[in-house]
């Protein structure tokens, strides 16, 4: 791809003479793997991976238009159109899922960045290198939890008849919250427990790229006597911009995933929290484990995959459109 | 041209991948009579056990099976943890390494991997030559047709020999029953349980009425049970779902409960009230605790499940462990006597589709289910050490023998025999009370051999079991404000699922079924 480029480029320089650049690049395929043999080994692993995971199970999506049986097979089944996606357009299903999916990375995307960016800085306020490291180490910790830990947790401290908060409130005089009823207030929980469990480890990468900032911008920033807030105002915040795009492009990217074991070891099988919790990955793991349906949750997966192509398509393409740089293609 | 020969690579060395793993499944399976026993692997349900006491059972079984089939049996378990999907995918993965698979038409679906091509048809021939026993057993009971498809071939071997109750109920207990002012702490309707159950939360403050956990629907189908002459089809179901019935009175006419009648209003306003009351835990849907265990612990008044459980554990358990509980069941449509006789294919043996040596598996099943010693052995292990057989010819156990860490753990649900099984000392003393009691009134299920096409309805099935996980748990734990506009809106749902198009087809088919037998 990148002789290929180069290539073009080459080509398209004004030559002078009108002579044909001298094709220096197109050595044969054999010779070019030759030369860039350790380049090649690097990328094997990352390659075999996106094959087996991600290429090899494409033919699989067939599915989504069949009545799959076993004995005939993904391709030999019978094939029925979009009658899988029928009724998951009609029942509002497919709508609420995407609606559901987008609005909570949203949240994550944004809560989270900004988040991020904040402890970054914080850390890179304090002054104490060992109260520096030790906080650090504590926002990280939550990363390295189970969400299914998680999931018990939330669930001993939210539950009615015994959880902790409600054994509070009784103490104080209140009246217990049915929480586990009450759908609006899951967002709220799941996007906290998100942020919780992420923004410790996120903030590292801004965190290394405060610590890559050019000294002398800070140093020139003292010296015209700016206070630790213009100083991160003006230096820091401008500088961290491209690692904020670049990372916001990536996660765009999975904006139609969700966090799935945390979604499910906090919801479950409970029906009552379906309006606001289902996201397109609990919908089709409960699917499949409950109603052994291959056929719809392929579709909605292939939805998933499709939607989040174009959307991902669609982000760059603005992106490029504002500042090429930094497109991701 | 670079991105065309790298294709072109890439698409060749994929190729070459696949054909060497093709070819390393290719590995000769078939054991010649005289030469390695064949390896026949069973899939059973279960966890599998750890305490070694399997493996001395299984070298012990398979001395003999090499000298009568030259074969050894291993088993391959499908443990309890999400089983539901673990069976479904271990059937769709075409694993050709397993040739036995325990299967049942009510709730391990038979008829749904059956059709999907998960089980090898068995022609008579093959089953008169390598089982005959068992041919000869099944046939003569004429239990064969309960086991075909539309294409008339047979696709499993019932486990028909062998009585069981797996009607479902309530189990309670007696001692608080009474103290709840019930008549003789027996309970005659499923509405009574409303008393007992607010007794136990008046009176026993350490205990929830009935700790039930999960997405459930026993408290629904319960009432629907009792209070209806409903008979539910069971060749179809919905996800986790059977939302097809007929009625006593129309018994050739399909129709569902979920959708006709005021009986699931009323099903559902009364666990409204049992809710409101806190017969269970408010968070129940997210509970996932061990709510049996519970109930021996005194912690619960109430558990669900059926007469083999209750039979078998239930009165042993509580009579140890909550001495003077005096444990009592409760089935569903008691009031009415709107249950059924179990089915035969409630356990079943399937070939695997993929099998390598399917004769020599129906040659190790033939021997597992009709040579007494092999039998035994299978089912209770090694004589002596897993189990015990006492001076009145019950089944008990060793000195020291603790079921919950010593069981044996093989599983077998899938060909046991009356003729060879014994009363066990574990047993409830009025065992066969109950079980004369249920044969008196128990149904017979008569559409055993009906046999529904489901090939046009399963995006139905599929759509209508999405929509009834989202209401039924919450119907059954009363969750709704208002039910009946809940019910109106999971109605309004279903028909845009295609609930009428599903119960037209399932009627047709229902139809040439009851014509070709006359019934109509």
């Amino acid at each position: 791809m990148v002789t290929q480029t180069s290539v073009g480029r080459h080509e398209a320089l004004p030559t002078g003479s009108g002579k044909a650049v001298p094709t220096k690049s197109r050595k044969p395929l054999l010779r070019r793997i030759g030369d860039n043999r350790t380049l090649l080994l690097m990328c094997l692993p990352a390659l075999a991976f996106f094959i087996v995971f991600s290429y090899a199970p494409l033919p699989g999506a067939w599915i989504a238009f069949t009545n799959f049986n076993y004995r005939d097979g993904i391709f030999g089944s019978p094939f029925v159109g979009f009658r899988n996606f029928e009724f998951l357009i009609k029942s509002g299903q497919l709508w609420l899922l995407t609606k559901n999916t987008i609005l909570y990375n949203v949240a994550f995307i944004i809560l989270g960045n900004i988040l991020q960016i904040a402890l970054a800085i914080m850390l890179n306020e304090i002054r104490s290198k060992y109260f520096k490291k030790i906080s650090q180490a504590v926002m990280f910790l939550p990363y390295f939890i189970s969400v299914v830990l998680i999931g018990v947790i939330a669930f001993n401290l939210l539950n009615y008849d015994t959880g902790a908060l409600n054994a509070l409130i009784q103490q104080t005089g209140g009246d217990p919250i049915k929480i586990y009823s009450i759908a609006g207030a899951w967002p709220i929980i799941i996007i906290i427990c998100h942020l919780w469990q992420s923004t410790g480890y996120g903030s590292i990468v801004y965190f290394a790229a405060i610590m890559g900032i050019d000294n002398s911008l800070f140093e020139a920033a003292a010296i015209d006597g700016a206070s630790a807030w213009q100083r991160i105002r003006y230096v820091i915040l401008p500088s961290l911009k491209p690692t904020f795009i670049i990372l916001l492009l990536f996660s765009l990217g999975g904006i139609m995933k969700g966090n799935f074991g945390l979604f499910w070891n906090l919801v479950g099988n409970n029906a009552a929290l379906f309006q606001t919790t289902d996201i397109i990955e609990t919908s089709v793991y409960r699917m499949i484990i409950s109603q052994n349906n291959f056929t719809s949750s392929t579709a909605v997966g292939l939805y998933q995959s499709l939607f989040g192509f174009a959307l991902v398509m669609l982000c760059n393409w603005i992106v490029r459109r504002i500042n090429e740089d930094y497109a991701l293609f | 041209m670079m991105r065309k020969s790298l294709a072109r690579a890439g698409a060749a060395a994929i190729v070459l991948a696949l054909s060497t793993t093709a070819l390393a499944a290719c590995t000769p399976g078939e054991g010649a009579e005289s030469g390695e026993p064949t390896n026949i692997t069973m899939l059973v349900l279960g966890d599998k056990p750890t305490n070694g006491r399997l493996e001395a059972m299984l070298e012990k079984l398979n001395v003999k099976l090499e000298a009568e089939a030259n074969a050894n049996l291993d088993l391959f378990y499908v443990e309890w943890a999400d089983w539901q999907t673990q069976y479904n995918t271990q059937l769709l993965s075409g694993d050709d390494d397993i040739d036995l698979i325990t299967t049942a038409t009510d709730w391990l679906f038979a008829w749904e991997n059956a059709e999907k091509g998960a089980f090898l048809p068995l022609s008579e021939e093959m089953l008169q030559e390598y089982a005959p026993k068992t041919w000869e057993q099944v046939d003569a009971e004429g239990h064969w047709d309960l086991t075909k498809l539309d294409d008339g071939q047979i696709y499993f071997i019932p486990e028909d020999n062998f009585t069981q109750y797996t009607n479902h109920g309530f189990f309670y207990r007696g001692d608080w029953a009474t103290a709840a002012g019930i008549p003789d702490g027996t309970i005659t309707k499923f509405e009574e349980f409303t008393t007992y159950f607010s007794w136990v939360k008046q009176n026993q403050p350490e205990a929830y009425p009935w700790d039930v956990s999960g997405a459930k629907d026993a408290a629904l189908i319960g009432y629907l049970q009792g209070h209806t002459d409903g008979q539910t089809i069971q060749q179809i179901s919905a996800g986790n779902y059977y939302p097809f019935q007929t009625t006593e009175s129309d018994p050739y006419t399909v129709t569902s409960w979920y959708m006709e009648g005021d009986e699931l209003l009323e099903a559902a306003e009364l666990a409204k009230e049992w809710n409101e009351i806190g017969v269970w835990r408010e968070d129940a849907l997210n509970y996932d605790g061990d709510t049996r265990e519970e109930f021996y612990a005194g912690l619960s008044g109430a558990d669900q499940h059926h007469t083999q459980t209750f039979i078998g554990s239930i009165v042993d358990n509580m009579t140890k462990k909550q001495p003077g509980s005096d444990p009592k069941f409760f089935y569903f449509g008691q009031e009415n006597g709107n249950f059924f006789n179990d089915i035969l294919t409630h356990g079943a043996m399937a070939v695997n589709a993929t099998s390598k040596s399917p004769e020599k598996a129906l040659e190790v099943y033939d021997i597992i289910r009709n040579d007494e010693e092999a039998y035994r052995l299978l089912n209770w292990g090694i004589e002596g050490t897993d189990y015990v057989i006492t001076e009145d010819g019950k089944l008990g156990f060793p000195e020291g023998y603790d079921s919950s860490t010593d069981a044996l753990g093989s599983n077998f649900w899938a060909g046991r025999m009356d003729d060879f099984e014994l009363d066990r000392v574990t047993d409830a003393p009025n065992k066969q009370e109950i079980y004369d009691e249920l044969a008196a009134a128990a149904k017979d299920y008569e559409y055993s051999t009906l046999v529904v096409n489901k090939d046009l309805i399963d995006p139905t099935l599929a759509a209508m079991g999405g929509v009834l996980s989202e209401y039924i748990p919450q119907l059954q734990y009363g969750k709704f404000d208002d039910p009946a506009a809940a019910i109106a809106e999971m109605r309004q749902k279903l028909e845009d699922a295609g609930y009428e198009d599903a119960r037209t087809a399932i009627q047709t088919d229902m139809d040439a079924w009851a014509d070709e037998r006359g019934l109509k």
